[in-house]
């Protein structure tokens, strides 16, 4: 899948599986940190994120303190998503 | 104003099915969590639980009861109930009158029955049997009938500090007059959601849970039920209490859903409120039964909050390392261990410890020691922030 | 105990813009809260909120910004968040016992509730949820009336809030407190089936021991178990004469001809000439009914009006000082309340 497409669909899955309200994929910017003063994600949404890359990507990350270098900003995630999907 | 001590005690916990039994153990050091035999999960073998060993239909039958619609968790506070109120020794007439009041306590309730709940929720014509029984009041109206008990009746779920606002208000209704005498505790069964619940936050160990050590990974589930009977000093005058009711304080940390504060302010707050009702200075707290749950987060802030209250740290101990995290029993269930230690005069060991926290350096009692003790304090930290300490005192 | 701030979501106009005249109709005998914008919780605390948890912070959140200090969150909820609940056990059985998301399982207990409006408002205070199914409320106020008892200073936010998910709305259709057939405001009173209409809704009120500027005093609670219309009756003629007299009877009859018997039996057996008014067609039935009723009842009082459908009785000519409100959950948990208006 083209990389831009990518980061779209993943935009949407997050937006869906945090329910953030009255958001945009487009008001996601794709270097913003996503924790802390970026997004304001906290350590649930950090687990939500891990059961997103499960369920949609088939990625199995096992400990969730790999969770946090990968959900720096979209542009981490999807280097991740990229090279270890397998579906 | 009169005193409220406590008169009577039962319990069942992984440890054993009387108070006897789990004094025996606690003396023993000996731990109750393993793979798990009855629970019905994914993760019955691989994880590790305090599972009570007796099977639902085994419990009825040693309770005399046949009602299809009670749940495990009613039916362990049932035993728990029944060994508080022969253990306190009072009419059977008595217990039932308008000034007796039953506050439970619960977190799963008649959930415990997961897939039951799933096709009730979808069914489109008929129910299952325990259609009635899947909410945490159902345990305290299954309890309140066996024994006609006509005072105030409550239900509470603050989730793990539960059972210990069950304490507190069962004392509260006893002071203001609301009630003569109070039977109060709490319960809860192992259940699919909750093991799934604690599993989806990543907070179970995947061995045997560690409090208080440097590489503690998680915490077990245990399951299990304890009552006390609250009754006022003046009118207990044949029998020797076990320990009055000296100090409680509930209060919130309002700083996450699920995890505690760095600095520990709720659970800060809740142990000095505590003190402060029972004008005790921190020094003279002999013993602490922490919360300890062996995550990461609880034991490291409830550390820090012992550290900014008490000068010096007096002996503590998690009871989680032998029985597993009970929910809403758990702080019945160690009020109880707490009770027995004072009356003993003894502190019972934390296992699983080998290093301790870097930053704090604290070190929980390692084995069963004897102990002059004047006043313990009862930790139980939950979900939401909910904080509250117990101190107990030699009547 | 003095109502001073309160407020109300609920199936009707009782939030913002407060109209008690208008009755708004059942959808299906469903009576389904009118949301408000919340606007004044946070999008990024929002998000992760179910509807009970909503409303019970959306109702407590202005009472909060306007009050100088609370001492503490007293709440009661017989299904906390309910729905979250369901979601949690479908993803259990949906992912088969895999990797599942955690914030229904934390949004799910009935906690949630006072700990979002603790954690909201960075309230650190006493922190409490009582769940006892139809006394739940009526549990949270006397929690509430004895904490000002320990602190005379203190001031508390106390509330009710219950939820219709599609959980307990289905365990409750099945168990037969629905009615079957279609009906609509107070036509459900001469009904002859079981079963009432299923109702949601939020109250919350700061309380304290201060008289001045209140127009509501609670004077006493009473809550009983039984199966028995008689010793219900007997209870409360006690209750009464202690506490009365009372110039109004506030029932809580939902039509259901096997709760009925109760209500009948009281009021059969009060004396005096008691204007008699009720109020389940304005919020439909569900476990915390008691907090609307009252949030209804300190309305009343504050403006010396009550809207005429609201009365069984003729409406009284003089205005209502004292007023007496017996509620019953499905025939087996029972509450008498007193209530005096506050005369400044």
């Amino acid at each position: 899948m083209d990389r831009d497409l990518l980061k779209t669909e993943l935009k949407q899955h997050i937006i869906k599986y945090l329910n953030l309200l009255e958001k945009a994929p487009a008001d996601i910017i794709d270097d913003q940190p996503l924790f802390g003063d970026g997004l304001g994600l906290d350590s649930i949404d950090s687990i939500e994120l891990v059961v997103l890359l499960e369920r949609e990507y088939g990625i199995k990350i096992n400990d969730p303190k790999d969770g946090r270098k990968i959900f720096t900003s979209i542009d981490t995630m999807v280097d991740y998503i990229i090279a270890n999907r397998t579906k | 104003m009169s005193r409220v001590v406590v008169t009577g005690l039962g319990v069942i916990s992984a440890l054993g099915d009387s108070v006897f039994s789990n004094h025996d153990a606690l003396v023993k050091g000996t731990c109750g969590i393993s793979t798990g035999e009855l629970v019905k999960s994914k993760y019955t073998e691989s994880l590790r639980f305090g599972e009570v060993k007796i099977e639902n239909e085994k419990l009825k039958s040693l309770l005399g009861i046949s009602d299809p619609s009670a749940t495990r968790t009613s039916l362990l506070a049932l035993h728990a109930l029944n060994e508080a109120i022969k253990d306190c020794g009072l009419d059977v007439a008595l217990i039932s009158g308008y000034d007796t009041a039953l506050i439970g306590a619960s977190t799963v309730g008649g959930m415990c029955q997961t897939d039951e709940l799933y096709l009730d929720a979808k069914s489109e014509t008929v129910g299952s049997a325990f259609m009635a029984s899947y909410d945490c009041a159902s345990v305290t109206l299954f309890l309140r009938e066996r024994y006609g008990i006509k005072g105030v009746t409550n239900t509470i779920n603050t989730a793990c500090s539960s059972s210990a606002n069950a304490i507190k208000y069962g004392t509260q209704l006893i002071n203001n007059g609301y009630a003569k005498r109070a039977i109060v505790g709490g319960v809860d069964s192992l259940a699919k959601f909750t093991i799934n619940g604690f599993n989806s936050l990543g907070i179970l160990s995947p061995g045997f849970c560690r409090p208080f050590d440097k590489d503690r990974n998680g915490l077990n589930l245990g399951e299990g039920a304890a009552f006390l009977v609250l009754e006022r000093e003046e009118d207990v005058k044949n029998k020797k209490p076990y320990c009055y009711v000296a100090g409680y304080c509930n209060s919130n940390d309002a700083f996450h859903p699920s995890s505690l504060s760095e600095n520990g302010e709720g659970p800060y707050r809740a142990m000095k409120g505590a003190l402060d009702l029972a004008s005790l200075a921190p020094a003279e707290i002999g013993f602490i039964g922490t919360h300890g749950t062996g995550t990461e987060n609880n034991d490291e802030v409830e550390s820090r909050a012992m550290m900014r209250i008490f000068e010096k740290v007096p002996p503590f101990a998690s009871a989680k390392s032998k029985i597993g995290h009970t929910l809403g029993a758990s702080a019945a269930v160690e009020a109880v261990f707490s009770i027995l230690a004072l009356q003993h005069g003894e502190i019972y060991p934390s296992l699983n410890f080998s290093n301790p926290i870097e930053s704090t350096g604290l070190r929980p009692v390692s084995v069963t020691q004897k102990l002059n003790l004047r006043h313990v304090m009862s930790n139980s930290f939950g979900f939401g922030g909910n904080c509250t300490s117990l101190i107990f005192s030699k009547a | 105990m003095f109502i001073h701030q309160s407020s109300c979501i609920s199936p009707q106009s009782t939030f913002g813009n407060i109209d008690l005249d208008t009755l708004i109709a059942p959808e299906n005998n469903i009576l389904k809260v009118v949301e408000p914008k919340y606007e004044n919780i946070p999008l990024n605390i929002l998000r992760r909120m179910g509807k009970a948890v909503r409303i019970g912070v959306g109702a407590a959140l202005p009472l909060i910004e306007k009050a100088n200090k609370l001492d503490g969150i007293i709440i009661g909820s017989a299904n906390g968040g309910m729905e979250d609940c369901v979601k949690f056990l479908n993803q259990i059985i949906e992912y088969d016992e895999g990797r599942l998301t955690p914030t229904n399982f934390v949004q799910s207990t009935p906690n949630a509730i006072a700990a979002q409006i603790g954690l909201t408002t960075a309230n650190k205070g006493y922190n409490i949820t009582h769940v006892h199914r139809g006394l739940a409320f009526e549990n949270a106020l006397l929690d509430a009336m004895m904490m000002l008892k320990e602190n005379n200073d203190a001031t508390y936010l106390l509330g009710g809030v219950d939820e219709v998910s599609s959980y307990n709305y289905n365990l409750e259709r099945l168990g037969g407190w629905y009615k079957k057939e279609k009906i609509t405001g107070v036509d459900l009173y001469n009904s002859q089936t079981n079963g009432s209409i299923a109702g949601e809704g939020s109250a919350m009120f700061v309380v304290n021991n201060e008289s001045a500027g209140s127009f509501l005093e609670v004077k006493a609670i009473k809550m009983l178990h039984t199966n028995d219309s008689a010793e219900v009756a007997a209870q409360l003629n006690h209750f009464n004469d202690v506490n009365g007299p009372h110039n109004a009877w506030l029932s809580g009859e939902n039509g259901d001809v096997r709760v009925q018997p109760f209500y009948q039996a009281c009021e059969n057996n009060l004396t005096g000439d008691m204007a008699i008014l009720h109020f389940k067609h304005f919020t439909g039935e569900h476990p915390s009914t008691t907090a609307l009723a009252l949030w209804l009842a300190n309305r009343f009082f504050e403006t010396k009006k009550i809207p005429s459908h609201f009365f069984k009785s003729t409406p009284a000519e003089k205005p209502i000082g004292s007023i007496l409100l017996y509620n019953s959950g499905k025939g087996e948990q029972h509450s008498f309340l007193s209530l005096r208006a506050v005369e400044h």
